[in-house]
This record gives structure tokens, C-alpha cells and sequence, in this order.
């Protein structure tokens, strides 16, 4: 897969997630730490497979909707989606 | 009656004969009787003749997927065979096929060999019960304080207590959820196979059945282990990934459950069929007052509607995996609230009848009654299913307005000529990306419905009902757009667009099934009284329904005009 020329940037993703996750744990932006387990703003890991929807429209990207679990922060979230952008998607498709 | 050979085995599922050796309840010689069913729940007793019956008859190689040994290999199959058992006694079917939702886990995740392996245990008839629940902690599995602990030498040391278990104490085996991590989380859960036969037995113990208000013969007990050995080889999938398969069993279990409330139904219907027609009320039987033919087709239309559900959703695993965390969740909610409103429907008919335990089949409706409210609360209750949902309301907005359906799929699922397609399991996902094709495509389904309209083939009215249905989705899908996250408290008008979008999907799935079975030629009577049901609900206030088409679907059923949807299967 082809990263598209618009891929955004490693602070571009943190701070696009930082405010997904704002949005929806209802906090201000600023209140969002990278280094904190999502779990910490009330984000149950039930709630946080949703954010998989966001970030595969986001990137065009195919994830694994446990990718919240496996990367609880923002911080490592990102790291894994620079890494996963980097090699095309896990399973070599995109949508 | 005797069977000697079983009427389920691999490669061949006889259900009709399955019914009709189940027999018909009222003969109190048969297999379920309510003669029968009656004295066991007054004695709190198991009823563990007519299981090991129903072990002869092969019943447990259903609960196993054809790759593993069973006969399994179509989950409209077992939503069939459930219902059918589950329509004679309630109890039985609960205790019997607890089974299935003790192996799911292991079809999920095991070695091939470990599945084959207990796969063979469940043929030969060993009850397998699922341990998820704590005392203290029901729907909160992350709560889980069960503790198996990593050995060095390899295998675990397990302690704790799982509780509020169906078939704890009578099971031979268990699928444990476990906490592997001492902090816990998402990923510090795994699941355990214990085999009562090879764990020390002085390492665990039954805890004492719990007597309840229904299912009083069931076995609902639990265990606790201190601090007992398990091998190595008893962890089903990988370590941190229990709660992962677990959710997606679920959405498995919570869907042949659904046959469990569609038996509930079959029997409240019978029984309040038969009371209207015998008793006679002011020199008049009761079948002949207004009231009484409306209340009985509203109950025919609810029925109809959660059959419909649950069929397609059974359905759905083998066309539409990728979707079951939605409609796994909408079935589960859905049916066993449509069918507790239709037992209470059918109990103000029955009047004093509903209420007394001896006579009228043996008090037969009052046990149902208290039995079927389980249904709504186990495997998941309606709140948690609805809060799945309600998780789900972002993608299930998007996904309505990009309109990602997958046509073909939908058509599959609803077209009952062709068996569907193998189940693939490993395509459930715990997030529904795509958000429902049922709902996406109710524009193109009521659109079908315009030309055989106005050629007059189809009733314009029933064009109507489904144009009417389709703006209500869509007025729906925009509310659902505006809400308000659901990460924490979800707000209760969040729980009230679930049960909208519910009945939503209930007309869906009832249009598709007409659409893609119908005869020429062929009243829809039945589809227009599941689209007046449903949209009686979704009704903005001030829209009264005119129930006139109940009275019309009492009236074909009593003159014995075929007035049914294809997935009825109710043979008695």
C-alpha cells in the first residue's frame, strides 16, 4: 500500500487522537495526557473498540478493533499506527 | 417414546423428527409433558431422564460444529432445535443447552485436537457448562477476581469462586474466564478448560444450587477452586486473549438464546389459544369478543417479529459475520422483550388461569412465565445488550449514511431457498465497522415494493407501511449522529433510541424476508402486521396505529389460511 502524500504527521496523529479521545471520554483537549492509559479518562475497553472505526476512517487503514488494547496510550497508539502506516496495513490490504 | 437411533448425528439433522419425537406436551406419555415438567419444578428436581433423552435422540452433536465431530454446521439448525425443546419446557432446554454455550469458546479459539477432543466428551453427553460470572461482579467480567496463576513448570494454579453458574455442579467440564494478570484488563483474562476428571478433588468444590424464582429444577450453582492445579494444555486460545473470545462467543450464545423466548412464545400462543376457544364467557366463547381476536393476532404479530429476528440472526453468522456484534446484541435485547410483552399479553386472556399451578395443562403458563424471565436476564441482559448498541450508535450512523451495505450478503441471509453459506467464524469481529446492512438497505427493499405496488400485486398500504418504516430509520440514524458519547453514563434516552432502532431492524429483516421468498400471487398479510407491529413503536406520539390488521391475522390463522412467515417452523 502506498502511504498517501497527505499522511499525517507524527504530531498531526497524536494530536488528531488526542481529540478523538476528548471527544469521547467529553473532556477538553487539554486534559488529554499521551502517556496516560486511555482507561484513566473513563474510556472502558469495551467503549475504546470504537475508536478503531475512527482511526481506520482516519487513515484508511484495516485494524484489529482490540488495537486500544494492545496500545492502551495515546502515545503508543500512535507509535504502533506510524509503524503499521509505514508497512501497509497488517494483513496487506487497505480500503 | 424410545428412539434408538439418533434423529441428529453427523451429516444428517432429521428436525422434523426431532420435533415430532419430542411429542406433544398435553399426553402426559410424552418425552416433555407438562404432567411432567409440572412435578419436577415443583420438586426442584433436574430433569435428567429427559436430558439423557434427548442425549439419545443426538441433540449434543449439534451443539458441536461438523469439524470438530458434531453436526453442526447451520445455526438456523439449532436455533430450530432449541425452540423445539425449549417450547415443551423451558427448563430443559435451558439445562440441556447449556452445553453449546460451554463449547462456543473452544470452537472460537482451541487446537484443532483440543476441540475434536471435547467435541467427542459433548456427543458422549457430558454437560459443559460456561463459568463467567462472580459473585459480586455478573455483567462486569473485567471484574473477574478468579485468579489462575502461571506456573513455572508450566500449567496454572487456579483460585476463586464463579458463581450464579448454569450447570456448575452437574458439568463435567467447565470454560472458565480467569484472571492471568494481577492488574487485570482487556488483555489480563484467559480461559480455562477444567475437566472435573482430572482436576484433585480436593482441590474444588460445587457451591450449592441457588433456588429461583424460575427454571427451579435447573442447576444453578457454581464453583470454587483453591488454588487447583490445571496443565498446561487446558488453556483454550492464547493467554490475555480470553475476553476477546469470550465477546465474541457471546455473540453465538446471545443468538441461539433467542430460541429459548421462541419457544416461550409457541407455548403462551398454544395455551391461550385453546383457553379462548373452549371457554365460553356470557353464553359467548371467548375467541368470539372484539378484544380477545385482537389481543391473540397482536400476539402472532409479535411472534412472527422476534422469529424473524432471531432466524435471520442465526442466519447472519454464516452471511454476515462481520455485522454479529450488532445484531447478536439487537437479537438478544430484542426477542425476549417482545416475547415477556407477549406472555403478559397472553396472561391477561388467560386471567386467573395464568396464575394457578395446578390446573390448565398443570399450571403449565405460570411456570413458563416465571422460566422465560431468565431468558432476558442471562448470556448478556437486555441492558448490556443494549449498551452494545449503543456503543456501536457512531458506526451505525456513519455507516447509514455512506451506505456501505453489503446487498448481496443482506439477500443471503434473507433468502430461506438456500441453505447459507459455511459459518465463518473467524470473520466475527468485536466491532462492527460497517455498521448494519439490514437497516442501510431498507431504501432499496421498500423501493423493490413500489412496482409490484402499483401494478397492484402488492397491497398499496404495505408500500406505505415500508416507505414509512424507511424515513423512520433514517430519521433515527440522525438522532443517533447527534448523541452524545457513550463512554460513560449513558443517558436513558440513549437506551430509548436502542429500542427504536431494534424494532427498525425487526421491519428490515421482515421486509427482506417477504422480498426474497415471496410466491406469487401471496397476501402479505403476515409482513404487514410485523411492519404495523413495529412501527407502533416508533410512532412519533400522536400517531395512533389502527390495529384492524391483527384482527385480519387472527382470522386467517383461525380458518387455517396460511398466514405465516417462512421461518415458522411450529409443526405441533
Amino acid at each position: 500500500m502506498n502511504i498517501p502524500e497527505s499522511a499525517p504527521s507524527d504530531t498531526d496523529l497524536r494530536s488528531w487522537l488526542r481529540a478523538r479521545v476528548a471527544h469521547y471520554v467529553q473532556l477538553d483537549v487539554a486534559d488529554i495526557d499521551t502517556t496516560t492509559a486511555l482507561t484513566t479518562y473513563g474510556l472502558d475497553s469495551v467503549y475504546a473498540l470504537i475508536l478503531c472505526g475512527d482511526i481506520e476512517d482516519h487513515l484508511e487503514l484495516v485494524l484489529e478493533p482490540t488495537v486500544a488494547w494492545d496500545h492502551p496510550t495515546i502515545d503508543a497508539l500512535a507509535r504502533h499506527l506510524e509503524e503499521t502506516l509505514a508497512q501497509g496495513s497488517p494483513s496487506g490490504e487497505s480500503r | 417414546m424410545k428412539v434408538t437411533e439418533p434423529l441428529i448425528d453427523t451429516g444428517q439433522v432429521d428436525l422434523a423428527g426431532f420435533d415430532r419425537a419430542l411429542g406433544d406436551p398435553a399426553d402426559p406419555a410424552a418425552l416433555l409433558s407438562f404432567a411432567r415438567s409440572a412435578e419436577l419444578d415443583r420438586g426442584e428436581r433436574f430433569p435428567a431422564d429427559i436430558c439423557r433423552e434427548l442425549d439419545r435422540m443426538g441433540l449434543p452433536s449439534l451443539y458441536v460444529p461438523a469439524e470438530f465431530g458434531g453436526a453442526l454446521t447451520r445455526y438456523d439448525e439449532l436455533v430450530a432445535a432449541l425452540r423445539a425443546v425449549a417450547r415443551r419446557d423451558l427448563t430443559v432446554a435451558i439445562g440441556h443447552g447449556k452445553t453449546f454455550l460451554g463449547g462456543v469458546c473452544m470452537w472460537l479459539a482451541g487446537r484443532p485436537e483440543q476441540a475434536r477432543e471435547l467435541g467427542a466428551d459433548i456427543i458422549a453427553g457430558a454437560p459443559v457448562s460456561w463459568g463467567l460470572t462472580e459473585r459480586g461482579h455478573g455483567s462486569d467480567l473485567l471484574a473477574g477476581e478468579t485468579t489462575a496463576t502461571p506456573e513455572p513448570g508450566g500449567g496454572f494454579r487456579v483460585h476463586g469462586e464463579k458463581w450464579l453458574i448454569n450447570n456448575a455442579t452437574r458439568g463435567t467440564l467447565l470454560c472458565l474466564l480467569v484472571r492471568t494478570r494481577p492488574e487485570g484488563g482487556p488483555r489480563g483474562f484467559s480461559l480455562l478448560l477444567a475437566d472435573k476428571r482430572r482436576l484433585p478433588a480436593d482441590r474444588w468444590r460445587p457451591l450449592p444450587k441457588v433456588p429461583t424464582h424460575g427454571i427451579r429444577g435447573a442447576d444453578i450453582s457454581g464453583i470454587a477452586l483453591d488454588d487447583c492445579p490445571f496443565p498446561a494444555d487446558a488453556l483454550i486460545g492464547e493467554q490475555g486473549a480470553g475476553l476477546e473470545i469470550a465477546l465474541k462467543a457471546l455473540q453465538l450464545t446471545r443468538t441461539a438464546c433467542t430460541a429459548l423466548s421462541l419457544g416461550a412464545a409457541d407455548q403462551a400462543v398454544r395455551l391461550a389459544e385453546e383457553f379462548a376457544a373452549r371457554r365460553e364467557l356470557y353464553g359467548r366463547r371467548l375467541v368470539e369478543l372484539p378484544h380477545v381476536r385482537r389481543v391473540l393476532g397482536e400476539a402472532y404479530a409479535a411472534l412472527y417479529a422476534a422469529e424473524i429476528v432471531s432466524v435471520l440472526a442465526a442466519r447472519s453468522v454464516h452471511t454476515l459475520p462481520e455485522e454479529m456484534a450488532v445484531i447478536s446484541a439487537v437479537a438478544k435485547s430484542y426477542v425476549p422483550t417482545r416475547v415477556d410483552e407477549l406472555i403478559a399479553a397472553c396472561g391477561e386472556l388467560l386471567g386467573a388461569r395464568a396464575f394457578l399451578t395446578e390446573v390448565h395443562e398443570h399450571g403449565a403458563f405460570q411456570k413458563l412465565e416465571r422460566d422465560h424471565r431468565v431468558v432476558g436476564i442471562f448470556d448478556g441482559s437486555t441492558f448490556v445488550n443494549q449498551h452494545v448498541l449503543i456503543n456501536h450508535f457512531p458506526v451505525l450512523a456513519r455507516g447509514h449514511q455512506k451506505g456501505t451495505a453489503d446487498e448481496e450478503a443482506v439477500g443471503r441471509t434473507a433468502d430461506l431457498s438456500a441453505p447459507p453459506p459455511p459459518a465463518r467464524l473467524d470473520r466475527l469481529s468485536l466491532l462492527a465497522r460497517g455498521g448494519c446492512g439490514f437497516t442501510q438497505s431498507l431504501h432499496t427493499a421498500s423501493g423493490e415494493l413500489r412496482a409490484p405496488a402499483s401494478a397492484g400485486e402488492v397491497p398499496a398500504r404495505v408500500a406505505e407501511l415500508a416507505e414509512e418504516l424507511t424515513n423512520s430509520c433514517d430519521r433515527l440514524h440522525r438522532e443517533l449522529a447527534l448523541i452524545p458519547p457513550a463512554s460513560q453514563d449513558v443517558q436513558p434516552e440513549a437506551f430509548a433510541l436502542a429500542s427504536r432502532y431494534e424494532q427498525c431492524f425487526a421491519g428490515a429483516a421482515a421486509l427482506r424476508l417477504w422480498l426474497h421468498n415471496r410466491t406469487p400471487g401471496e397476501d402479505p398479510l403476515w409482513l404487514e402486521a410485523v411492519l404495523t407491529y413495529v412501527l407502533r413503536s416508533v410512532r412519533p406520539p400522536g400517531q395512533p396505529t389502527d390495529g384492524e390488521v391483527f384482527d385480519r391475522l387472527f382470522d386467517a390463522r383461525a380458518a387455517g389460511r396460511p398466514a405465516s412467515p417462512p421461518t415458522s417452523v411450529v409443526t405441533w
